[in-house]
């Protein structure tokens, strides 16, 4: 894929995951409104991934705002991911490293918050 | 209420971010501190998450432009992230007053750099850093690459160089990138006050690409921080989503006012906000 071409493709992506996650965030706010919860109220809910599908499933505010809170932040990644496969596919060996050791630089990341 | 305040705080940060090209977590950390008295830590982490918000918003813009430079931001992200993960990670041990009084050191570093980077900071084209490398190389298609100089030494750095430029000094670039991501998982911010000048004029790339440039690399290097503030329990979701919706708002709108707004004295009032706001922070770090 032609340089130029290969950037607004990625472009193209994160704009979309960008909308989409500030979308998700939105509904979570919408629903701290509509069950008056204000955001200084405490406690806060935790982050629990184990708990999360369920809690979107079951459409609580917790699993929404978690949901869409996770889109945000996992958003850049998946521009790293749509990189990756962008250069491994034109051939671009040493970028398609330089991705990956972004991303497990970022796996790393979640895995010592995790952890600690 | 609050969190309709909060829309608004995060929307005013989102305008004032996107039209001086700076992150909005120099304000919104202070906002959510000082305005609705959230521990550092916790302001730290929903920064995180408004920063993540900017700068993915900007760089998709940038990169369907062409502006900014894929390879050698995400060549750099490698190390912002890396440090990202150290500060988030020292951000946990460190005392909040201490965090505070750094902070507010920030604030005043930031003021002062805009007020005589000027220059620096408004130039259309600054060109490269070293004599006769700011030429596209005879011959060098648009949106193609400089060719590289295989004499040169630095054979990653000059895959890495644009249309019209040689990137070079790649390790004063790492060490800069390091840096940049220290400081973004400590206080919240994008660091591309330290990212954009380090690109620029230590590293030959053109403003205009630098600034692109930073913001693509803000999004990463946010997001390993971030993640370790998530795990950790430092985010709060309750003052992160409205505050995020807020600044994604106020960025967006900030796109159409750009032509409308005298820059000048917007950097003027930023500039007397971040004072104010240093020793407000100052303040709040002292025993």
């Amino acid at each position: 894929m032609k340089r130029g071409h290969f950037e607004r493709t990625i472009g193209l992506v994160l704009a979309v995951a960008t909308v989409v996650s500030v979308a998700l965030l939105a509904i979570g706010a919408a629903g701290m409104a509509a069950s008056s919860i204000g955001p200084l109220d405490r406690p806060f809910p935790q982050f629990d991934v184990a708990r999360l599908p369920a809690d979107v499933a079951g459409l609580r505010l917790a699993g929404l705002l978690w949901l869409g809170l996770l889109a945000v932040i996992l958003t850049p990644s998946l521009r790293v991911v749509a990189s990756l496969v962008g250069f491994a596919m034109s051939g671009e060996r040493r970028m398609a490293g330089v991705a990956l050791v972004v991303l497990a630089v970022i796996c790393l990341s979640a895995a010592v918050g995790a952890g600690g | 209420m609050a969190e309709l305040l909060l829309l608004i705080g995060g929307g005013a940060a989102g305008v004032f971010g996107a039209l001086l090209g700076l992150g909005g977590g120099l304000l919104i950390v202070p906002l959510l501190t000082l305005g609705f008295g959230l521990q550092l830590r916790e302001a730290v982490g929903a920064s995180l998450v408004c920063v993540i918000v900017t700068s993915s918003a900007a760089a998709s813009v940038y990169l369907q432009r062409d502006q900014a430079n894929l390879r050698l931001g995400m060549t750099l992200e490698m190390f912002t992230a890396l440090a990202a993960l150290a500060g988030g990670l020292v951000a946990f041990l460190l005392p909040e007053k201490l965090l505070a009084l750094m902070f507010a050191a920030l604030l005043l570093y930031v003021a002062a750099t805009m007020a005589r980077g000027r220059a620096v900071e408004t130039g259309a084209y600054v060109g490269t850093a070293t004599p006769g490398a700011g030429s596209a190389a005879p011959g060098a298609a648009p949106g193609e690459p400089t060719s590289a100089d295989p004499s040169d030494g630095e054979g990653l750095a000059a895959a890495l160089s644009g249309p019209g430029y040689r990137v070079h000094s790649m390790g004063r670039g790492i060490a800069g990138s390091l840096l940049a991501g220290l400081v973004s998982a400590l206080f919240g911010v994008g660091g591309g006050i330290v990212k954009v000048p380090i690109m620029n004029l230590v590293m030959g790339v053109p403003l205009r690409v630098a600034t692109a440039t930073s913001n693509l690399m803000i999004g990463v290097t946010a997001s390993a921080g971030a993640l370790v503030y998530l795990f950790r329990g430092g985010i709060d979701p309750y003052v992160a989503a409205p505050t995020a919706v807020g600044v994604f708002i106020g960025a967006s709108l900030a796109a159409r006012l750009a032509h409308r707004v005298n820059l000048g004295f917007l950097r003027l009032l930023f500039g007397a906000t971040l004072v104010f706001t240093a020793l407000e922070m100052a303040l709040q770090g002292m025993p």
